[in-house]
């Protein structure tokens, strides 16, 4: 076990450790079976759904939701990351340490917007969407790796930050990026005890 | 060193897990998630809470600055804070300055593998807007959750 203290992580570059945790204490699995069992769950859902993508899309979502709210514990154990103080250092945390722990890779932070209180990552390699190719009638409505969406939402709301994330394009539908936007819309609060205020 | 109770808050302020040594020289007495140590869940968490505001308010620079442990003239009460508002709380004699590594093993080791990686356990200990703020009751009565943190935390109850 290594311990962190939460200063000490903060002066390190997140960069850094990211990479550290991803290569010491993360235990690797094939892509390829990732990317198949993703595959075979979204195909299933589709066949459920009788390919109506809208449908698809919210399921995908809320699954995606389920396993972000459970997986920033394990996000947060393996970094002793403490809370970010602005968007612009969770963007950093999301791509460089989140991203590299999970999926091992490094998607890139763009398009910040005036107030800074939403980005886009580019998601140039997404071992998601390896080997797919949408039919026809998907392309036009199915976001295929919007379990993303779900889980980057989860897990912000379990660290107060209370975010829409979905995409704006993907490379299946054939555009020249896959980007995945994230605005914030509230800090929520600490909740106290009743009778403290 | 030894210790003489742990404990789990989560962001709801709620108790969700406590655990008693009664007897120092027999590792399982005590209580677990007993109905008796409600009130003084609640009071030792609006102690750390207190805390934790008044420090938080009294740093200054760029970094948050966290409470780590409280000494009375009895007992030492170590804090670990998580960014998802969960906090473990261990009190413990004076023989040992700090306890981070144990707790930090606890949340990674124990709490991350057994609750959070649980699909049937709940992620989320208040069911709906009446047991917040620490008026929730429910607790981790997960066996293998029990069992992993009692045979790590029983050999420092008494040496």
């Amino acid at each position: 076990m290594s311990s962190k203290s939460s200063g000490s992580a903060q002066l390190r570059s997140l960069k850094i450790m990211g990479e550290d945790v991803w290569k010491n204490r993360t235990e690797k699995v094939n892509a390829e079976l990732f990317t198949l069992t993703y595959g075979s769950i979204v195909s299933q859902l589709c066949i459920d759904y009788q390919r109506d993508f809208q449908k698809v899309n919210k399921q995908l979502f809320s699954m995606g939701y389920n396993i972000g709210v459970r997986l920033i514990e394990d996000f947060l154990a393996k970094t002793a990351l403490p809370r970010c103080e602005n968007m612009v250092k969770t963007s950093e945390a999301i791509s460089k340490c989140a991203f590299k722990i999970f999926l091992n890779m490094t998607p890139q932070v763009t398009n910040f917007s005036p107030e800074k209180d939403a980005f886009s990552l580019i998601i140039d390699e997404n071992p998601l969407s390896d080997f797919v190719e949408l039919p026809m009638d998907a392309m036009k409505q199915l976001w295929y790796s919007n379990i993303l969406c779900g889980v980057l939402k989860g897990a912000l709301q379990m660290v107060q930050l209370e975010c829409d994330v979905w995409f704006i394009s993907d490379v299946l539908k054939g555009d020249a990026h896959t980007e995945l936007r994230i605005k914030l819309n509230k800090v929520l609060k600490d909740e106290i005890p009743i009778g403290e205020d | 060193m030894a210790i003489y109770s742990f404990w789990i808050f989560d962001r709801h302020c709620n108790c969700i897990f406590d655990r008693e040594w009664t007897l120092s020289s027999n590792s399982s007495s005590g209580t677990v998630n007993s109905k008796q140590n409600e009130e003084t869940a609640k009071l030792l968490y609006g102690m750390v809470f207190s805390l934790r505001s008044m420090t938080q308010k009294v740093s200054s620079g760029p970094l948050k600055n966290e409470i780590k442990s409280i000494a009375t003239g009895k007992y030492r009460i170590h804090v670990y804070c998580t960014a998802s508002g969960l906090q473990f709380v261990l009190i413990t004699d004076f023989k040992q300055q700090s306890y981070t590594e144990v707790l930090q093993y606890i949340y990674s080791h124990i709490y991350v593998k057994y609750v959070a990686h649980n699909l049937f356990s709940a992620y989320d200990f208040a069911d709906n807007k009446n047991e917040t703020r620490g008026q929730g009751f429910r607790k981790i009565a997960n066996r293998n959750f029990v069992q992993s943190l009692e045979s790590f935390l029983s050999p420092m109850i008494v040496q």
